[in-house]
C-alpha cells in the first residue's frame, strides 16, 4: 500500500499561530525572523506538516544552519511546543519527567491500558518521545510495511512488544487513519496554543495539553503496541541534549581541542591578497574585436592566497605546556587547509639574542636570521608574559622592539585570563610594546583583524 | 509535475531518516538542500543515488578553488568568437582575390551570439525539467562564489551572457538541488539562510552495520563486528585524519578476499591498516596505542599530538 503524502487535504493555517516562536528562538540564541514563519506557512500549505514531529523537522531544516545550533534549537522547541524546560547540563529525560506535559500524557497512557503500570520509566520515556517525534516519514514507513517486515527479523525482537502479531493489520489501519485525520486536529491544537500565547506571555505554551499528544483518541492509542519512531527522532533529541558538539562553543574559552574549529574560523581571516597582474584574455579579445582586430593586452589585478606565519612559543616552565599543544595542533591543522609557510621557534619567558627551532631548545637560531625575513610574515607570540622582573631587562626589550619594528603584523596571544594581566608587571610592560590578546577564538579573531588593518 | 513524494533510499543506498526528511522538505519547498558533514558520510551519494533510482537526469558541478558562477551557469566563448570573426574577414579577403574555397566556422555564425554560449551544469539542469543538480564541495570555492551562486539560484531564471537568451524553469519543474560541504570554511549566513540545512552526524555502530549490510550483504557477521569495534576505537584516538565510512568499507573489501578465519586474524594484527589510516604520523600513533591483541590501551591523553 503506497500513500502519496501530498494527497491529503490542504489546511489553511493562519500564520499568526506561531508568531511568537521566532522571538522565543532568539532568546535561546537561534536566529529566526518573520521569514521563518513564511517558510513554515509554505511548508504547511504544501502538506509537509501533519504531526508535531513534522513541525520539529521543518523548523530544524529552516533554522538550524550549523550543528552547534541544534542544541539551542531543540531546547527552544521543547520549551515552546511541549512545555519542557531543560536546565543547563540536564538530561532530556529528567527534564521531561519533571514536566506537566509528560505527567498528563502518562495519566492518559496508563489509564487507557492498566497493564502499562508495569512499564519502567525508560520505556515510558521512549514511548513519549516516539509520539512527540512521530513524523510523516515514520507513518509512511509503517504504511509501507517496513516495520512489519522488521518484526520477522529476530534481531529486532526487542523492539516489538510481543502480542501484536494478529493486530498488525489493525495497526496499519489505525496508522492510516491517523495519517488522514490529524490535520484538522492539528489545527485545533494550534488554535489552543494561540489562545494560551495570548493569555499568558511568559509561561510558554503547552502543545501537549490534557488530551495527550496523539490526535487519535487518548494518549498513544493510535500507536497501540507499535513502535513507530523506534530509532528515530526521540533518540536523536536525546543525543542532542547529551552531546556538547550540538551547542555553540565558548569563544572566550582558551583555545583547546574542543573549540579548535571556531579558532580555525578566526584564522581564515588571515588570508591575504597579492597584487600581481594577469592577462585577461576574454576582455582583450572583446576589446580587440571592437577595435577592428587591434589587440592590446589588458591586465587585471590578481588576487591570490598567500600567507606566511612565524610562531614564537614560550615553552619554558611546566605551566605553558598545557597551552602549547592545542596551539600547535591548531596551526598544524591550518596548514592542511591553507597553503602557507609556517615557522615555529621556541623561547623561555622572553627573548634575548637567540630563539630555538626545537622544543628542547638545543638548536639556537640568532634572532637576526628571523629579522631578515620578509616583513610580510605574521608573527604570533604565544606566552604568559609572566616572569621575574629582572629577566625582562633592557636587552630583551630591545630585542622585542626590533621585532615590532620589522614585523608590523605581530600579536601576542596570552593564555592567562585577561583580568590577571595587570597584576604582573612584565605582562603590563610587554603589552605596551606588543598588541596582546587572550588566547581564545575571539582573541585570535581580534588579533587577525587588527593585523589586517596594518600595511607594511 | 515533478515527483515530490518522499524518497527514502534505494537498495544500495541507506538514506538516513533525517536526511530523507530534509531532502523531501527541500524539494517540496523548492529550496536547495545544503548537506554538511565529515568526509565519507555519503553526502555526494544522495543526489547520485536519487537520480539513478528514479531515472532522472543528473548534472554535477564539482567546485574548485577557481570556480566561478560563469562556469556554473553559462559562459561566452570569446576565443571561438574571435577565431570565427577573423575567419569571416579572411574569407571576405579570399573572395576578393577570386578564391572559392573558404574556411569553415563549424556552422556557427558571428551574427548569432548564442552559438558561442557554453552552457554550464546549472543552465542545463534548468532547461531539463525535473532533473537533479549536484553542487559538490562548495566549501572549496572562493569566498564570493556562494553568494553569486545564491543570486543565480534564487531567480529560477538565467540570462545567458552576451546573447541575452533566457532559460527559465517553472516551480514545478525545478531541479532538485543538492549542495555539499566538508566545512573547510564557513559559508556566508545569507547563503545558508536560503538553503534547507542538514548536518550528517557520524553514523553510530548500529547504522554502520546497516550500511555495511547494504554494501556487502554476504560479509561474515563476526568479521563485521570486530572490524566495527576496531574502527570506532581508531576514531577515538583523535587522529589527524579520523577514518570515515568509506575507509571502513574499503578495509572490509580488502578483508573479503580472505577466508573467515584469516579475516579475524587480519583484523587483530591490523593488516591493511593503510586502507583506514592515511598519514604517516597517524600510523605511528596507531601502532603505539593499539596493542597486538587488538585492544586499546588506557584512554588517550587529552592533548596528545604528533
Amino acid at each position: 500500500m503506497k500513500v502519496d503524502l501530498n494527497q491529503v487535504p490542504r489546511g489553511i493555517i493562519p500564520i499568526r499561530m506561531f508568531e511568537s516562536f521566532p522571538s522565543v528562538c532568539k532568546n535561546f540564541g537561534v536566529p529566526a525572523d518573520v521569514r521563518t514563519l513564511l517558510l513554515l506557512r509554505r511548508g504547511m500549505d504544501r502538506g509537509l506538516v501533519h504531526t508535531v514531529g513534522d513541525l520539529y523537522v521543518l523548523f530544524k531544516g529552516i533554522l538550524v544552519k550549523d550543528p552547534t545550533m541544534l542544541g539551542p534549537f531543540t531546547q527552544a522547541f521543547y520549551h515552546y511546543f511541549i512545555g519542557v524546560e531543560i536546565k543547563p547540563g540536564e538530561r532530556l529525560s529528567d527534564a521531561i519527567e519533571r514536566s506537566q506535559a509528560f505527567q498528563d500524557w502518562l495519566d492518559d497512557y496508563i489509564k487507557s491500558d492498566e497493564r502499562r503500570v508495569q512499564m519502567d520509566m525508560d520505556e515510558l520515556m521512549d514511548r513519549f518521545l516516539d509520539e512527540v517525534h512521530l513524523t510523516s516519514y515514520d507513518i509512511k514507513r509503517v504504511l509501507d510495511g517496513e516495520e512489519i517486515l522488521k518484526k520477522d527479523d529476530p534481531s529486532m525482537k526487542d523492539r516489538a512488544t510481543g502480542d501484536d502479531d494478529a493486530n498488525a493489520e489493525r495497526l496499519l489501519e489505525k496508522a492510516a487513519d491517523y495519517r488522514f485525520t490529524d490535520l484538522e486536529e492539528l489545527r485545533k491544537r494550534m488554535e489552543k496554543v494561540m489562545e494560551q500565547q495570548m493569555g499568558k506571555h511568559s509561561g510558554g505554551s503547552h502543545w501537549i495539553g490534557h488530551s495527550g499528544i496523539s490526535p487519535y483518541g487518548h494518549g498513544g492509542a493510535a500507536l497501540g503496541g507499535i513502535r513507530v519512531g523506534g530509532s528515530g527522532g526521540g533518540r536523536m533529541a536525546r543525543q542532542v541534549f547529551d552531546d556538547p558538539q550540538y551547542y555553540p562553543v565558548d569563544v572566550d574559552a582558551n583555545i583547546s581541542d574542543d573549540n579548535v574549529d571556531a579558532s580555525l574560523a578566526s584564522l581564515k581571516g588571515i588570508i591575504e591578497h597579492t597584487n600581481d597582474l594577469y592577462l585577461d584574455i576574454p576582455l582583450t579579445v572583446k576589446t580587440g574585436v571592437k577595435e577592428g582586430g587591434l589587440f592590446l593586452p589588458i591586465e587585471l589585478e590578481k588576487t591570490e592566497d598567500k600567507l606566511q606565519v612565524i610562531l614564537l612559543i614560550d615553552n619554558g616552565g611546566y605551566s605553558m605546556d598545557y597551552y602549547i599543544r592545542p596551539v600547535q595542533a591548531l596551526f598544524k591543522k591550518m596548514k592542511t587547509r591553507f597553503q602557507h609557510d609556517l615557522e615555529t621557534y621556541y623561547f623561555h619567558n622572553t627573548i634575548y639574542k637567540v630563539v630555538y627551532d626545537d622544543e628542547r631548545r638545543s638548536n639556537p637560531v640568532p634572532i637576526e636570521r628571523i629579522l631578515n625575513k620578509d616583513p610580510n610574515y605574521r608573527v604570533f607570540i604565544i606566552g604568559d608574559a609572566a616572569m621575574a622582573p629582572y629577566e625582562l631587562h633592557e636587552g630583551s626589550l630591545i630585542a622585542w622592539g626590533r621585532f615590532t619594528e620589522k614585523f608590523k603584523k605581530i600579536a601576542w596571544l596570552n593564555p592567562v585570563s585577561q583580568k590577571h594581566w595587570s597584576i604582573t608587571w612584565t605582562t603590563t610592560l610587554l603589552k605596551r610594546l606588543i598588541p596582546m590578546y587572550p588566547m581564545t577564538p575571539r582573541g585570535l579573531e581580534e588579533a587577525i583583524q587588527s593585523m589586517n588593518k596594518k600595511k607594511n | 509535475m515533478a515527483d515530490k513524494t518522499m524518497w527514502t533510499g534505494s537498495e544500495h543506498y541507506l538514506c538516513d531518516r533525517e536526511l530523507a526528511q530534509a531532502f523531501h522538505m527541500s524539494r517540496v519547498l523548492g529550496m536547495p538542500l545544503l548537506i554538511e558533514g565529515e568526509p565519507g558520510t555519503g553526502k555526494t551519494e544522495l543526489p547520485i543515488q536519487f537520480a539513478q533510482d528514479l531515472g532522472l537526469e543528473l548534472f554535477v558541478y564539482p567546485v574548485g578553488s577557481k570556480s566561478t558562477v560563469e562556469q556554473f551557469v553559462a559562459k561566452f566563448d570569446h576565443v571561438k568568437y574571435l577565431r570565427d570573426s577573423q575567419i569571416e574577414v579572411l574569407n571576405a579577403q579570399r573572395e576578393e582575390k577570386g578564391l572559392h574555397t573558404s574556411l569553415s566556422t563549424g556552422g556557427r555564425s558571428t551574427e548569432v551570439l548564442d552559438d558561442y554560449v557554453l552552457l554550464g551544469p546549472a543552465a542545463k539542469a534548468y532547461s531539463s525539467a525535473n532533473s537533479v543538480l549536484l553542487i559538490d564541495e562548495i566549501d572549496k570555492a572562493p569566498r564570493e562564489f556562494p553568494n553569486d551562486l545564491l543570486y543565480a539560484l534564487s531567480h529560477r531564471k538565467f540570462v545567458l551572457p552576451e546573447s541575452g537568451r533566457v532559460i527559465e524553469v517553472s516551480e514545478n519543474d525545478m531541479p532538485a538541488i543538492v549542495i555539499t560541504s566538508n566545512r573547510e570554511q564557513e559559508l556566508p549566513t545569507a547563503f545558508k539562510g536560503r538553503c534547507i540545512y542538514h548536518y550528517i552526524a557520524f553514523p553510530d555502530p548500529d547504522v554502520m552495520r546497516e550500511i555495511i549490510a547494504k554494501h556487502y550483504p554476504d560479509a561474515v557477521g563476526e568479521t563485521v563486528e570486530k572490524a566495527i569495534k576496531v574502527f570506532y576505537q581508531l576514531r577515538e584516538l583523535g587522529l589527524e585524519r579520523a577514518p570515515s565510512t568509506r575507509e571502513l568499507l574499503n578495509w572490509l573489501k580488502y578483508l573479503k578476499g580472505k577466508v573467515p578465519q584469516e579475516q579475524l586474524k587480519s583484523i587483530e594484527s591490523l593488516e591493511g591498516l593503510g586502507a583506514l589510516v592515511k598519514t604517516q604520523d597517524d600510523v605511528k600513533r596507531v601502532m603505539r596505542q593499539m596493542t597486538i591483541e587488538g585492544g586499546l590501551k588506557s584512554g588517550p591523553p587529552r592533548y596528545y599530538s604528533n
